[in-house]
Parts: C-alpha cells; sequence; structure tokens
C-alpha cells in the first residue's frame, strides 16, 4: 500500500538577515493509510514548520533547498497555488491549536461549517446544512441546531474545537493534521477531545500527523511516534514502545522531564505560621447596571490558608475561578469578604499598601505579555529594586545578582525581552517578582505556554528560590501530574467554587470529592 | 538617537523622507539668503510671467517671484505646522492614555467630552478658538493643536486599551507603581508608533488649517509669502497663470510626503523587535 503522505530529504531555510537559518534538515517520513504519526520536540524543532510545508504554507523567506513532499500520488511542491487551494480542505485537513483564532468572529458558526463543506464537498447549501448538523450531533454537542446559529464568542473553548475536528473530519480528507490540538485546552475538556478523536479516527480511518510537546498524550493517540530536534528527525518508533525504551538521548531528555505524580520533589513540611488567610472571597467582574440582574461572581465565598514556606496548588478547569482568585490576591479584581496577610486584615485593594505589594508578587502565564517590550531586562529588573528599596545600593550589581539568581548571565540586562527565548522571559519574570524579595509568589500557569524540557528546567528553578528564600508558592495550574510532583495541599475548584482542600497524598483517598477523583482520572498517565 | 538615525535611514521611505524633509530645512533655515529676489519686489512688466530663466517659478499676479516667495514662506508655514501638529499631538496622546488607564466612569466622561468637541468640525472650532483669542499666528497654532488633539487621544486610547491588557501593566498595578509612571513610562511608550504617524499625516493638515485660516485672514496676513495664504491669492488667476497656485501647492504636497515618508520609517525604525 502507497503512503498517504510522503517526505523525502526534505530541507528548508529561513533567510533572516546575515545568514539562512537551517530549520528543517532531511527529513524523510511516511505516513500509511489510517495511521497516526506524532511529532514530538521542543519548541523551536521544527514540528509547526513541518506542518505548513506540508499544507504549503511557508512565510515568504522560506527556502526549499531539497525533496519532495507527496500526498498519495500528487506531489505537492510542484502544484501551482490555485491546484493547492484544491487540495487544502479537501484532501488535506488541519486543526490548529488555538480555537479562540480559528473561528472568523463575525460569522455564524453553522455559516462557517457549511460554507467549508459546499466549498470542499460540492454540496449543495441545503444538504451542507443538514450534513454540519449531523456532523456536529456527532462531536456529542449539545443542540447543534441552536449552536450553529450562535457566533463563536457565544460558545466554549472545547466547543470551537469539537466544531473545528468535526468540519476537518466532514471534508474527509485523507490525512488531518493536527497542531496541537488541545494545548488551549483544559485537562478535562483535553481529554475529551481526544476521545473524540479517537473515535472518529477508528471510524473514518482517515490518517493524521499529530503534533505536540505532550509525549502523555500523543502515546495514546499515536501508532508511530516521530521525534525531532533543531529539525532533524532524531528518532522514529511505535508509539507503545519509543517511550518506554527511548534510543536516542533527545527522547531519553523528554521524556525525563516529563512530570511524574509520584516523584515528588518537595520533602519538608511547611512552617505552622499562617502567612496568608483568605475569608470567603467572592469576585465579581461587571459593574452593577440598572435594569439588569447583576451577573454571577468569578468565584463564591472562596476560603483557603497558605502557611509561610507553602506551596498550594488550585487546580481546575478553564473557568472555575482560579485566576480570579489571584486576581483579588494581587488587588487586580475587586472582591467581598476578607484577606489576612500576617495577621494584618485587608478589606479591599485599597488597603494594599507597599509592604503587601512587595511581600505578595505574582508571574503571569504568558511571558511575551508580561515584560514591556520597550523596556530592557535591566530596566525591568531595576523596578521593584527602586520601588520597594530592596537593593539600593548598587542597582547594576543587584540586577546581575538577580539574573545569575534565575540562572541567566549578567550580561541579559541590556537585552531586550524580544531578544529572549520564551523560557528566558519567563527566568525574567521570575527574577523581578523576586527582585522585591516577596514572601508568597503567585505563580498563574506559569508553566503552560512552555514545553515539557522548560518546564523542568522552571519549576527546578522555583524549588531552589523557594530553598533560598523561603517564599511560599499559590500555585495555579491545570497540570495536575505537576502540581502533585511540587505541592503540600491541592485547591480544587469548579465553577468559582472551592470543592476540596487536600493534603497532597490524600488526593487518591476515598472521601474526596467526585469531580476532584474525575479530574484526576482525566490526566493522561505519564509516559515511560 | 544616532541609532534611531541610522535605521531610519537604512529603509527607503525614512531616507527619501529625510531627504526631503532636509531639502524643507534648509528653505526653513537659509530661505532669505537662497532666494533670487526680494519676496515682496512688485514689477508691473513681469506679471504672470510663465517659468523662465527670469523667473524660475514664474511670476504672480503683482510679478513677484514664486520661487522667492515659496523659500521666504517656508520659515513662516512650516515651524508653525510642527509645532501646532507636537501640542495637539502630546496633549491627545497623554489624555488617550490616561483615558485608558483610568478606565471605567473616567473613560466614559473624558471620551465623551471629546465627542462633544469633535463634534465641531475641525476648522469651526480653529475659527471660534481664533476669534476668541484674537487674530494672529500664534494664537492659530494653538488653535489648530486645539482641534488635534481630540482626534490624536481616541487614535491614542483605542491602542492604549490593548496595552493597558498587557500583563507588564498588571504587573506594575500590582507592583504598586503609580498612575504617571504607568501611564509615562509602561502605556506611553508602546502606543507611540501609531500616534507618531498618525502626527506625521497631520502635518500636511495642519499646514492646510493654517493656510484656510491666512485665506479668511486670521492667520498670516498679506503681503506675506505663507504657503497656504499664496495657495489662496493664486486661486483667481488659476486659468491666466496656474503656476502660481501649483509650486506652492508642490510646496505642501510635498511636506505632506516627506513627514507621511518619515512616519513609516520611523514606525520601523522605533520597532525594537526590528534588527535590520
Amino acid at each position: 500500500m502507497t503512503a498517504v503522505l510522503s517526505l523525502r530529504n526534505y530541507t528548508l531555510d529561513y533567510l533572516t538577515g546575515s545568514r539562512p537559518l537551517r530549520v528543517l534538515q532531511d527529513i524523510t517520513l511516511d505516513i500509511a493509510p489510517g495511521e497516526v504519526l506524532g511529532l514530538v520536540g521542543e519548541s523551536g524543532s521544527g514540528k509547526s514548520t513541518l506542518a505548513w510545508a506540508i499544507m504549503r504554507h511557508l512565510p515568504k523567506n522560506a527556502r526549499e533547498l531539497s525533496g519532495s513532499i507527496r500526498l498519495g500520488d500528487t506531489d505537492l511542491r510542484s502544484l501551482p497555488p490555485r491546484e493547492l487551494t484544491r487540495i487544502r480542505g479537501r484532501r488535506i485537513g488541519m486543526v490548529f491549536q488555538d480555537p479562540s483564532t480559528a473561528l472568523n468572529p463575525t460569522l455564524t458558526v453553522g455559516r462557517q461549517v457549511m460554507e467549508t463543506l459546499v466549498n470542499n464537498r460540492g454540496l449543495g447549501r441545503r444538504e451542507a446544512w443538514d450534513l454540519a448538523l449531523e456532523l456536529l450531533g456527532h462531536v456529542e454537542l449539545r443542540d447543534p441546531e441552536a449552536l450553529m446559529r450562535r457566533y463563536p464568542h457565544e460558545i466554549s473553548g472545547g466547543e470551537k474545537q469539537r466544531i473545528l475536528i468535526a468540519t476537518a473530519f466532514g471534508c474527509r480528507p485523507e490525512l488531518i493534521v493536527f497542531d496541537e490540538p488541545t494545548t488551549a485546552l483544559d485537562v478535562i475538556t483535553g481529554a475529551r477531545i481526544l476521545d473524540l478523536f479517537a473515535r472518529l479516527r477508528a471510524e473514518t480511518g482517515v490518517a493524521a500527523l499529530y503534533i505536540s510537546h505532550d509525549l502523555a498524550l500523543v502515546s495514546r493517540v499515536a501508532d508511530r511516534v516521530a521525534v525531532m530536534k533543531k529539525g532533524q528527525l532524531v528518532e522514529e518508533a511505535p508509539a507503545a514502545s519509543i517511550f518506554a525504551r527511548p534510543a536516542h538521548e533527545e527522547t531519553r531528555k523528554l521524556v525525563a522531564a516529563v512530570p511524574r505524580p509520584e516523584n515528588r520533589l518537595v520533602h519538608d513540611r511547611p512552617g505552622d505560621r499562617v502567612l496568608l488567610a483568605a475569608e470567603a472571597v467572592s469576585v465579581r467582574y461587571t459593574r452593577r447596571r440598572l435594569f439588569r440582574p447583576p451577573p454571577p461572581p468569578a468565584t463564591r465565598a472562596v476560603g483557603f490558608d497558605i502557611k509561610a514556606g507553602e506551596i498550594l496548588g488550585i487546580v481546575g478547569e478553564s473557568g472555575s475561578g482560579k485566576s480570579s482568585i489571584a486576581r483579588a490576591l494581587t488587588g487586580l479584581a475587586d472582591f467581598s469578604g476578607g484577606i489576612r496577610f500576617d495577621g494584618r486584615p485587608i478589606g479591599s485593594a485599597r488597603d494594599m499598601d507597599g509592604a503587601y505589594r512587595r511581600a505578595v508578587q505574582i508571574v503571569f502565564q504568558h511571558p511575551d505579555g508580561s515584560l514591556n517590550p520597550r523596556q530592557t531586562v535591566g530596566e525591568i529588573l531595576s523596578r521593584p529594586l527602586k520601588l520597594f528599596g530592596t537593593g539600593q545600593a548598587n542597582l547594576s550589581a543587584e540586577i546581575g545578582r538577580l539574573l545569575e539568581q534565575v540562572r541567566l548571565p549578567a550580561a541579559y540586562a541590556t537585552r531586550w525581552p524580544h531578544q529572549l527565548s520564551g523560557g528566558e522571559k519567563q527566568r525574567v519574570a521570575i527574577a523581578r517578582a523576586f527582585a522585591a524579595r516577596p514572601s508568597l509568589v503567585i505563580c498563574d500557569e506559569i508553566t503552560a505556554p512552555l514545553d515539557v524540557s522548560v518546564q523542568a528546567s522552571i519549576i527546578e528553578l522555583l524549588l531552589a528560590l523557594r530553598a533560598e528564600t523561603g517564599a511560599a508558592y499559590l500555585f495555579i495550574t491545570h497540570d495536575i501530574n505537576l502540581i502533585r510532583q511540587i505541592a503540600h495541599r491541592i485547591a480544587v475548584m469548579r465553577r468559582g467554587e472551592l470543592v476540596d482542600l487536600l493534603p497532597i497524598d490524600a488526593v487518591d483517598a476515598d472521601h474526596v470529592h467526585p469531580y476532584t477523583r474525575d479530574l484526576m482520572a482525566a490526566s493522561p498517565t505519564p509516559v515511560g | 538617537m544616532t541609532d534611531l538615525l541610522r535605521r531610519l535611514m537604512r529603509t527607503p521611505q525614512g531616507a527619501i523622507g529625510l531627504l526631503l524633509l532636509a531639502v524643507l530645512a534648509a528653505a526653513c533655515l537659509f530661505g532669505p539668503w537662497l532666494a533670487p529676489h526680494d519676496p515682496e519686489k512688485m514689477d508691473f512688466l513681469g506679471r504672470f510671467r510663465p517659468l523662465g530663466a527670469q523667473n524660475w517659478f514664474g511670476a504672480d499676479q503683482f510679478g513677484r517671484d514664486v520661487l522667492s516667495r515659496l523659500l521666504v514662506g517656508a520659515r513662516s508655514t512650516l515651524p508653525m505646522a510642527l509645532a501646532a501638529t507636537l501640542l495637539g499631538t502630546v496633549a491627545g496622546a497623554v489624555v488617550g492614555t490616561a483615558s485608558a488607564y483610568l478606565g471605567g466612569r473616567w473613560d466614559e466622561a473624558i471620551m465623551r467630552t471629546i465627542d462633544a468637541v469633535m463634534a465641531v468640525p475641525g476648522l469651526l472650532l480653529a475659527l471660534l478658538l481664533v476669534s476668541t483669542l484674537g487674530n494672529g499666528a500664534g494664537n492659530a497654532m494653538i488653535a489648530i493643536a486645539v482641534t488635534f488633539a481630540p482626534g490624536m487621544a481616541r487614535v491614542t486610547r483605542a491602542v492604549a486599551l490593548t496595552v493597558r491588557g498587557q500583563d507588564y501593566v498588571k504587573s506594575a498595578t500590582v507592583r504598586g507603581e503609580s498612575a504617571s509612571w504607568i501611564i509615562f513610562r509602561e502605556m506611553l511608550p508602546n502606543v507611540m508608533a501609531p500616534v507618531v504617524i498618525e502626527a506625521t499625516i497631520r502635518v500636511s493638515f495642519a499646514v492646510m488649517l493654517f493656510a484656510t485660516l491666512s485665506f479668511l485672514g486670521l492667520g498670516a496676513q498679506p503681503p506675506a509669502s505663507e504657503w497656504g495664504l499664496m495657495v489662496a491669492e493664486a486661486r483667481q488667476y488659476v486659468h491666466q497663470a496656474p503656476w502660481i497656485i501649483i509650486a506652492p501647492s508642490l510646496a505642501i504636497a510635498m511636506t505632506a510626503i516627506a513627514f507621511n515618508l518619515l512616519g513609516d520609517g520611523l514606525r520601523d525604525a522605533m520597532n525594537p523587535r526590528d534588527e535590520r
């Protein structure tokens, strides 16, 4: 049987400034009919570029040096743009990472699905509409009829991703490229999407290229797995064996970086002194308006405490109010209820004085957004030092010390944020938080946008900093395996309520809330 | 600064824009010495004299040399237009950013006031202000700045709203930074790029507004050779001697193009992400 997709010695350069940058080097791979090939690797290893090369949608500065890309018996590289339009969607489908930007916000969902079907299946509008209804019903969306009349902003991310998957499968392509389709979704939603993927695949027998940096996930969906490093395929083996017996060093590195709940990284016990106590904190976003019922609060009367030096994990699906807690504690959102910090009552954001703001620091999720692009790393770090007076003596020496503390060279002080990688930016953001010598650092999903190996090094850094400074962490995440490695206690949130607050060794116990059990079950079993 | 200039010269738009601006600056600085004739010397035998060796750009209805008038007039046209734009831009950018930062009721109050001001046509507003403040170039400049500020505030606010949602602004808020630090140091540098471009486009509008005010007798007064005034005066002779109107119009157009090109160049040069 001939392969659905076959690449032979494919090499690609990007022309950047002075010299060309090799992005893909001599890639040779085949995907057989009905097969799912998983593609894993660190960010920057060329996974997504490979996907775009297959879709024939490369940036202007891309130069293909050699090799061929064949879909069945069609040579994709030699096709003119007009022919390619007919291939895309019809013979190769694609599902993107971020469902929120993959749909046009100005058209109803139904119209977009229908038009795709009209274009790619040659159906009439009526038939396409009926087929769309059927497809959406098939991916377990409730009430597809009503859903199709809605606009993308009126439905959730999980629903959007279901719609995109349904559309991609509905066009009956030979191959579907999935570019990290569950990364932007929370654990439970992601797990359901994966079940859906497995079912649709079994039904249609379509071949797929599944790109992800989540090894556990790939080993669940793929038949074979290919590992990429710096534009080269370094290992290719059946999914069942590759992570259990990794042959190449890169694969071993990736496997080693996967967080395992049984492998605890924190062994000490926190002190008994309560550092911060939240009492019935509820966060409400919109202003009260005339003639309209007030919207439901983002969190409802949440109460918990954090002890000095403790790591408290907050987990839950997206929209459960995890980040709202972080926003309330830092004064970014109005809240009712009270906070006690070091025994001092804080009733609202107005009560947060310099001492509180110095002691409670936050690190945000997206390192790109959290550093001002018009300030150098040195300026960014100097600000908290000046503001809190935590290192007035010699500013540049202090900045150097901070950078070294987060394992970055002191010379980085003169760099701009855009010259750093995602992991390095996150280190600078962490350094900025620690510049204030805080006693509590709130980490709001700080590892979510990073790939496994970078994530592991950031966690290692956080734990080292904790050992140095004794800071407590409020660690918000949806990565259950990760939080089980480091947290002393875990708070489980659902729809704005705190459903469980457990010591780490009790999460598998019988008396936990059913939702906690679901959440633990939905997190993928680590590979290897 | 030299670095910015170097980066500016590397883009074709920036280089051409700078070149044109250099010509204009030379006219502003050395115009009276470069001018071949006295700009106000009338010559009744040379009325409507076409382009030629005697008058390179022709002569106007009083036989005055058009080129000399342009060179001398640059001085009363460009600095005023620039100053008015600068003043309006700075005021508008600060108000817009502050409004986006404050948000809520403050934002509402500031923006509705601006809407009310913008409801009055720009020229009418400028006329109103000049007639209140009194005639003269200085007052015309203030009037134009006030006319420009609301539009700039709107443009800036739109950009500043997205910037305000960024985590680095939140981070500064959490740190307990003052409002002025957040507005001037965290937000303004990140909204400057579109504001600078908008401003460079507005320089040409400022030239035209000055011209209109002068035409109405509220800005520069005849026999001054302000460019807009020259266009206004030459209107009625457009069939007899088109060059009298074309020359100052081209000068204004060149100013507009120069600033637009500079704006494009600046946008690229001011972006630290641009590694060229």
